[in-house]
C-alpha cells in the first residue's frame, strides 16, 4: 500500500492553516498552528511535525509540499525593501514615478502616495536606444555604463533593476547591462526587463521588473532557512511555492522570479472554488470570501477562474497573469458609524483584528457587523472559534444601542438588523457590478461561500442579489489551504510584438513561439515535469488597430498556423462583440503579445465521500433576530448532519470556525461532498 | 413619509450602482479612444424633479456640470410637463446648459406607471462634431458657428421612438462618423440600462420611499456641506489669478473671486473677472459653477457624497459677458483653460478663508497637443494627448511631481504604445528639475516631454497656458516654474513657441519639447528644513545652483 501525503500550507497573518492529503484514498484533514510572524518556516515545519503525529504519517512519506507565502506580499506592504538600483535609457529616468498619474481621490489636495520602489537618487539614465523596430538608434554607450555601475557599487548597493525602451523587442542592451553588472558588482541580484516582462508599456514593465529585483534578496533569504529547517526534519520531498496565476512553480525558479508570488493570496481559494465546482457540477459560481476586513468577489466561469494579464499591490502594477478578484472593505471588522446629519455608513473602517470587535473586549468601542451579528444572536457568543474565544455579546448590543441607536432613535434590534442589511448591500452591489462589467448576470450564478464570516451573510447577500443558490463548503476558513492540494505546475512566458493577426502574422510569429516552447519546456523540465506531463496552452493580446487596450485571445491549441490564426481572429471578434456590444468583422486585428502556458498537471486525488458524525444533529434552540424578527430557531452541528437530509430555514447550522444562517424560505441539503447546498424558495 | 437611515443608505447604494452600471456600460460598449482610455464621460441620477441625487463622476469638470444642464432645459427649454415615459432628451449647446459641443448631453424620464420617479443622465465627450479643426478644438475660433455642429435641446426620442433623422444629422456632421456613431449608440443604450434598474429599485421599495430617500440623500449632504460652510469663519475673502491669454491676443485673462461666508452660507462673486474673451477659452455659467464647487470641495476636504444638496448653500453670482459667463456666440472649446483657473482662484480664495488648510496652486492647465500626420498615401492620423503637472504644496506636504489634479484626471498613454501607434520616437519623459515652486513645503515639479517627429508631413497644434503667470504659492511659498514649447529643427535651430500654436508645419528630425508648470510652494523657503533641503539635492528635484 502507497502511504505516500502531499501536503499543502497556507500561511496567514495569525494562523498556518495545513491540509494533508492520503494520496491513496483521497481523504483529507485539516490542521491549524499559529504563525511565526519573525520566520514562518518555523511555523510551518512545527505545523507538520504536529500534524504527523496527530495523523499518524511519516515525514518521509510525504510526496510534495504545496507552499502558500506571504513572504513576498507582506515585504511590499511593508515596504521592507533592500536598497536599490535602477538603469534606464536616459531621459526616462522618472518613468516608474510618473507612472499614469491618474489619481483615486478626486477631490484630494494631497497627491495620494505612490509606491516609488527606487528613489530618484539611485535611478540611472544609460546612452542607449532602440527603437520601435528593434533597430539600434543609439548604441549602448559601454563606457559610461561601467561608471554608472561603479557609481552603484560604491553606494554598497547590490540590487538592480534594468528596464531599457523596447527591449521586449530587442533585449541586446539589456542582456549586455547585465554582463556589465556581473562583472563589476559580483553576486549582485539583477534582474531584467526583457526577462521579467517582455511586454510593451514601459512603466508597467519597469514596475514589475523593480519589485523583481527587491524581492530577489527577500525571497531568497526565506527559501535558505526553510530549506535549513527542511533537512534538518529529515524532509526530502519536492517544495512548490503557490504563485499569483493559481499554479505552483519550484523555489529555485521562485528566487529567480520572485515576483511571480506577490499576489498569490487569493490562488488556494480559486482551485477550491474550481475544484468545488467541478466536484458539484456547478460550471458558473461567484465565490465570495468575507474575512475580517475584506469581502473578495471572483468568478468561476465553465469550472474556471477568469484571470487577468496584470494586477497592483499597493499601486504598482505587476504586469503578470493573475486570478481576477474584485476586493471591497467590508468585512466583520467593518466599523457603523451614525453621523451628525442622521447618516448611518458601515466601513470602509475596519477594526481589525487589533482591537477588533467591541466584543473581543480588546479596546474596541465603535460596533463592526461581528457586534451586529452577535446582538442578532446570530454568532453563539460560547462557540465562537469553536469556543476557543468566548466573546462579550452583551458588549456589542450596548455599542450597537448607545453608539447607533440611540443617535439615530432606532430600536437596538433595528439598528443591529439596519448595519447588517447595509454590510449586505454593499457586498450585493460588489457582486453585481462584477458580473455587470463582464456582461454576466446574477441570475445565472450560484454563489459559493468562503472566509470566516461568510456564512452569516452569503444566503442574505443572494437574496439581495436575485440569486437562488449558496453552496456553503466545509471548513471554509482552511479552504485556501485545501484548494493549493489541487493546483498544477504553471509557467506563463509572453513576448509583445506587433503583428497583423493574419498569414503575415503568423509567420512572424512561429519563431517566437517557438522560442516561447523552448523556454516553457525548459522551465517545466527544471520543475521536475517530465515529458509526458507537459501542456502548453497558446494566447494572444489582440485589439483593432489604434485601440488602447487588449483582449486575451486563447488558441484552439499550442500551434501556430494559418488555420490557426483564422480561428482566433473568428473568437476575437465574437469576444469583442460579447464583452463590447459590437465589433468590426471586417477589420483584421492587431496582435500585441502571444503568450504561452506551460502546465506540468500534478496527479489529482479522488473525490471522496463526507461520513457525518454519529450524534444528534440539532444541539439547541436559539433565539436570533431575522426576517424583520426574532425567532426561535434550531441550532445544527454541521459535522452531524447526514448526506442528502433537508434542513429548513430559519436555521442556524454550526462547524468550529463558522456559522451559516440559513434565512426564512431557504432549504439546506447536504451533497455527497460534505458541501450544503442551500436553495431560495422562489415564485 | 419618514424612513429609517438604513433604508436612506441602501437605497443611496442603489443609486450610485445605477449610475455606476450606466457607467460600466459607456465604457463596455463605446468605440473611441477618448471614451475608453482617457474615460471622458460621467452619469448620474436625477430625482423626479431633476435634483441631482447619485453621480459617478469621472472627472471633477463634469461634476454638476449635468445637473446645471437638466436645470436649465427644464427652467427655459422643454418643461417638465413635455416629458413623458420613453423619451430621451438631447442636447450639447453651451448656451442651453452645456460646456462645449464635443460634450453631448442626454436625459432619460424614467416611470413606475404614471409617475416619474427619477431622470437617467449621461454626458459623453464625443471625438468630433465638426467645425474648424479636427476633434472641434479649432484654437483660431472667434465664434461657437466656427466650433461644431449644435443641438438644442430637442427630443431624440419621444414616448419610445426614437428619431433616426437626429441621429441622421448629427453623424453627417462629424468627421468621425463610425466611431462617433458607436459612441452615440452606447450612450442611448446605457441610458435604458439605468432607466432599467432605476425601475427595479422603484419597484423593489416603492415610488414614495424612493422619492423621500432621494431627498433625504440630497438633505444628508446639505447638512454635511452646511456645517463645513459653518466652521469657516465670517468675513469676505478675494483672490486673483490669470490666464495667459486667449490665442487671439495677448492681454492676460483676469479671474477674480470674492467669497462671502456667512453663518452656514456661502456666496462666491465672480463678477470683477475679465470680459468674455475673442478666443475659445471662455465658460458659460453652467462650466463656471462646475469649476466653483470643485474648488470648493477640494478646500473643505471633506468627502461630502457630490449631489444637489452640497450646492443649495452656495450661491454663485457672475456678469454676463465676462469669461466666466460667456454669452452667444462667443467660442469656448477650449473652456478647461478659464475653468481651471477658477479652480484655482476658488481655492486661493478659500486659502484666505481658512488659513493654512489649503494648498497652492496646482498646474491649472490641461496641457493638450495634437499632431495631424499625412502620410505618403494620402492617409491622415492624429495623435493627440493631454499632460499634466505639478501639485500645489499643502502646509502639510510637498506637492506631488507630475500627477493629474483639480479640475481633469488624466491618464498618460505609454511611450512605447504612441510609438507603435504613430511616426514619433521620444526622446525624454521626466519631471522638469526645479519647477517646484520653493517654500517651507515645496511644489511638485512639472513635467518635461520631448520627442521627434518621424514623417516628412505633419502640423503641430497645442492649447498650452501657464507661460507668463506660472502657478501662485501661498503664505510666503513662491511660484512654480512656468510651461514652456520649443521646437528644434532637423538643422539645430531652436524656436521658442507661444503657448497657442495653430497647425505649425513640422517634418522628421524636428523635435518638440513641452515643459509643463511646477506647483506653487507653501511657507517661507527659509523655514524647509535642512533633511527637506538635503533630500531635494540628492534626488535633483532642486538643483545646486537653485538651492
Amino acid at each position: 500500500m502507497n502511504n505516500s501525503v502531499r501536503i499543502a500550507v497556507d500561511i496567514g497573518g495569525t494562523f498556518t492553516d495545513i491540509q494533508i492529503l492520503v494520496e491513496d484514498t483521497g481523504q483529507s484533514f485539516a490542521h491549524k498552528t499559529p504563525t511565526t510572524p519573525e520566520d514562518p518556516s518555523v511555523g510551518l515545519l512545527k505545523g507538520i511535525r504536529e500534524a504527523s503525529e496527530l495523523f499518524s504519517f511519516d515525514i518521509a512519506d510525504v510526496s510534495a509540499l504545496m507552499h502558500g507565502t506571504t513572504i513576498a506580499t507582506n515585504a511590499v506592504l511593508q515596504r521592507r525593501f533592500p536598497k536599490a538600483a535602477l538603469l534606464t535609457t536616459k531621459g526616462f529616468e522618472d518613468v516608474l514615478e510618473i507612472g499614469r498619474h491618474v489619481r483615486k481621490e478626486v477631490y484630494s489636495q494631497i497627491g495620494e502616495e505612490r509606491l516609488v520602489m527606487v528613489p530618484r537618487r539611485y535611478r540611472f539614465g544609460v546612452t542607449e536606444r532602440i527603437n520601435v523596430a528593434g533597430e539600434v538608434e543609439t548604441a549602448l554607450d559601454e563606457q559610461a555604463a561601467r561608471e554608472t555601475i561603479e557609481q552603484i557599487r560604491n553606494e554598497d548597493i547590490s540590487v538592480i533593476a534594468v528596464c531599457l525602451l523596447h527591449s521586449f523587442t530587442n533585449p541586446a542592451h539589456e542582456n549586455r547591462l547585465e554582463e556589465l553588472i556581473n562583472e563589476q558588482i559580483p553576486n549582485a541580484y539583477v534582474s531584467i526587463s526583457s526577462r521579467t516582462s517582455p511586454q510593451a508599456r514601459e512603466f508597467e514593465r519597469t514596475s514589475t521588473t523593480c519589485l523583481n529585483a527587491l524581492l530577489m534578496p527577500v525571497v531568497r533569504d526565506y527559501l535558505d532557512r526553510l530549506d535549513a529547517r527542511m533537512n534538518e526534519a529529515g524532509f526530502r520531498a519536492p517544495v512548490f511555492l503557490v504563485q499569483s496565476n493559481g499554479g505552483v512553480t519550484t523555489p529555485d525558479i521562485a528566487r529567480e522570479q520572485p515576483v511571480r508570488l506577490v499576489l498569490s493570496g487569493p490562488s488556494g481559494g480559486a482551485k477550491a472554488a474550481e475544484t468545488l465546482s467541478r466536484q458539484l457540477d456547478e460550471p458558473n459560481l461567484v465565490a465570495v470570501d468575507m474575512g475580517g476586513t475584506s469581502f473578495d468577489v471572483s468568478v468561476v466561469e465553465n469550472g474556471a477562474t477568469r484571470l487577468r494579464s496584470e494586477g497592483e499591490i499597493d499601486g504598482a502594477p505587476v504586469r503578470l497573469p493573475m486570478l481576477e478578484i474584485r476586493t471591497i472593505g467590508s468585512g466583520g471588522g467593518s466599523m457603523a458609524s451614525a453621523d451628525s446629519t442622521g447618516r448611518l455608513t458601515v466601513g470602509p473602517q475596519s477594526a481589525g483584528a487589533v482591537p477588533g470587535p467591541v466584543a473581543y473586549l480588546r479596546g474596541g468601542t465603535e460596533p463592526t457587523v461581528t457586534d451586529a451579528n452577535l446582538a442578532l444572536g446570530r454568532i453563539d457568543p460560547e462557540y465562537f472559534l469553536g469556543g476557543a474565544m468566548p466573546l462579550d455579546a452583551d458588549a456589542s448590543a450596548r455599542a450597537v444601542a448607545d453608539r447607533i441607536a440611540s443617535p439615530l432613535g432606532l430600536t437596538p434590534e433595528s439598528a443591529a438588523d439596519g448595519i447588517v442589511r447595509i454590510a449586505i448591500s454593499d457586498m450585493a452591489e460588489a457582486i453585481r457590478l462584477s458580473l455587470f462589467e463582464k456582461g454576466l448576470d446574477p441570475a445565472d450564478f450560484a454563489l459559493i461561500s468562503f472566509g470566516g464570516a461568510g456564512g452569516l451573510h452569503t444566503a442574505l447577500v443572494a437574496e439581495e442579489l436575485g440569486a437562488s443558490r449558496v453552496l456553503f463548503p466545509r471548513s471554509s476558513g482552511t479552504l485556501s489551504a485545501w484548494g493549493m492540494l489541487f493546483a498544477d505546475i504553471v509557467q506563463d512566458v509572453v513576448r509583445s510584438r506587433l503583428t497583423p493577426a493574419n498569414h503575415e502574422g503568423a509567420s512572424t510569429l512561429k519563431p517566437l513561439l517557438a522560442d516561447l516552447i523552448a523556454q516553457g519546456a525548459g522551465l517545466l523540465e527544471r520543475s521536475g515535469v517530465d515529458a509526458a506531463s507537459r501542456h502548453y496552452e497558446l494566447a494572444f493580446d489582440m485589439r483593432y488597430p489604434g485601440q488602447g487596450y487588449e483582449l486575451g485571445v486563447e488558441a484552439p491549441d499550442a500551434d501556430l498556423d494559418d488555420s490557426t490564426m483564422t480561428r482566433v481572429v473568428e473568437r476575437f471578434h465574437q469576444q469583442h462583440k460579447v464583452l463590447f456590444a459590437h465589433n468590426e468583422v471586417d477589420v483584421t486585428p492587431d496582435i500585441i503579445s502571444i503568450r504561452l502556458r506551460a502546465i506540468g498537471r500534478l496527479e489529482k486525488p479522488d473525490d471522496v465521500v463526507f461520513k457525518p458524525e454519529p450524534g444528534e444533529a440539532t444541539k439547541s434552540n436559539r433565539r436570533i433576530y431575522i426576517g424583520a424578527g426574532w425567532h426561535d430557531v434550531a441550532v445544527h452541528e454541521r459535522d452531524r448532519i447526514g448526506v442528502g437530509d433537508i434542513v429548513n430555514g430559519p436555521a442556524i447550522i454550526e462547524e468550529s470556525h463558522s456559522t451559516i444562517v440559513l434565512p426564512p424560505n431557504w432549504t439546506a441539503r447536504v451533497h455527497p461532498t460534505g458541501v450544503i447546498a442551500a436553495d431560495r424558495e422562489t415564485g | 413619509m419618514t424612513l429609517d437611515p438604513i433604508q436612506i443608505e441602501i437605497i443611496r447604494n442603489a443609486l450610485v450602482a445605477a449610475a455606476e452600471e450606466m457607467s460600466i456600460t459607456v465604457w463596455r460598449t463605446s468605440r473611441s479612444s477618448i471614451v475608453r482610455e482617457n474615460l471622458d464621460y460621467s452619469t448620474a441620477v436625477f430625482d423626479a424633479d431633476g435634483q441631482s441625487t447619485a453621480q459617478s463622476a469621472r472627472m471633477p469638470v463634469h461634476l454638476n456640470s449635468m445637473a446645471s444642464c437638466l436645470e436649465d432645459i427644464l427652467a427655459h427649454h422643454i418643461p417638465v410637463e413635455d416629458w413623458q415615459d420613453g423619451d430621451i432628451i438631447i442636447t450639447n449647446d453651451p448656451y442651453s446648459g452645456g460646456q462645449h459641443l464635443p460634450d453631448v448631453m442626454t436625459f432619460m424620464p424614467v416611470y413606475l406607471g404614471e409617475e416619474r420617479i427619477a431622470i437617467a443622465g449621461i454626458l459623453v465627450h464625443h471625438l468630433d462634431v465638426g467645425g474648424g479643426a479636427p476633434g472641434s478644438f479649432d484654437p483660431n475660433a472667434t465664434e461657437i458657428f466656427q466650433e461644431g455642429f449644435r443641438i438644442p435641446p430637442l427630443h431624440l426620442q419621444r414616448g419610445g421612438v426614437f428619431n433616426k433623422e437626429v441621429e441622421m444629422l448629427f453623424l453627417r456632421n462629424t468627421r468621425e462618423p463610425e466611431k462617433v456613431g458607436g459612441d452615440f449608440l452606447s450612450q442611448i443604450a446605457s441610458l435604458e440600462i439605468g432607466a432599467a434598474n432605476l425601475r427595479r429599485v422603484a419597484k423593489r421599495y416603492g415610488a414614495a420611499t424612493l422619492r423621500e430617500a432621494s431627498k433625504q440623500i440630497q438633505a444628508q449632504s446639505e447638512g454635511a456641506m452646511r456645517a463645513a460652510i459653518a466652521s469657516i469663519p465670517d468675513g469676505r475673502y478675494e483672490f486673483e489669478d490669470f490666464v495667459d491669454n486667449d490665442g487671439i491676443t495677448e492681454t492676460p485673462i483676469r479671474i477674480h473671486v470674492t467669497l462671502v461666508v456667512t453663518g452656514d452660507t456661502m456666496e462666491v462673486d465672480l463678477g470683477e473677472s475679465a470680459e468674455q474673451a475673442a478666443g475659445p477659452v471662455n465658460c458659460t455659467r453652467n462650466m463656471t459653477n462646475s469649476a466653483v464647487f470643485c474648488g470648493i470641495m477640494m478646500a473643505i476636504d471633506d468627502h461630502i457624497p457630490a449631489n444637489a444638496g452640497c450646492y443649495r448653500p452656495i450661491t454663485i453670482k457672475s456678469t454676463p459677458g465676462t469669461v466666466v459667463d460667456a454669452q452667444s456666440p462667443a467660442p469656448v472649446a477650449n473652456r478647461m483653460a478659464v475653468g481651471h483657473r477658477v479652480v484655482n482662484t476658488t481655492m486661493g480664495a478659500m486659502a484666505q478663508a481658512l488659513p493654512g488648510r489649503v494648498a497652492a496652486a496646482y498646474y491649472g492647465v490641461s496641457f493638450v497637443y495634437a499632431i495631424g500626420f499625412e502620410h505618403d498615401d494620402g492617409s491622415r492620423q492624429v495623435y493627440f494627448d493631454i499632460e499634466c503637472g505639478g501639485w500645489g504644496a499643502h502646509p502639510t506636504a510637498d506637492g506631488a511631481s507630475g500627477f493629474s489634479c483639480g479640475f481633469h484626471n488624466i491618464s498618460n498613454g505609454p511611450v512605447e504604445m504612441i510609438e507603435i501607434d504613430y511616426p514619433v520616437t521620444f526622446t525624454e519623459y521626466a519631471f522638469a528639475n526645479n519647477t517646484g515652486g520653493r517654500g517651507r513645503k515645496r511644489g511638485g515639479l512639472g513635467l518635461s516631454r520631448a520627442f521627434r517627429i518621424d514623417s516628412p508631413k505633419a502640423t503641430f497644434t497645442a492649447n498650452l497656458d501657464r507661460f507668463s503667470n506660472p502657478p501662485y504659492g501661498l503664505d510666503g511659498g513662491e511660484r512654480g516654474g512656468p510651461a514652456s514649447l520649443s521646437i528644434t529643427r532637423a538643422d539645430g535651430s531652436v524656436e521658442e513657441l507661444k503657448a497657442k500654436v495653430r497647425s505649425l508645419p513640422v517634418k522628421s528630425g524636428d523635435i518638440v519639447r513641452l515643459q509643463t508648470a511646477g506647483g506653487g510652494g507653501y511657507g517661507n523657503p527659509s523655514e524647509r528644513t535642512t533633511e527637506d533641503r538635503e533630500a531635494d539635492l540628492l534626488d535633483g528635484y532642486v538643483t545646486e545652483a537653485r538651492s
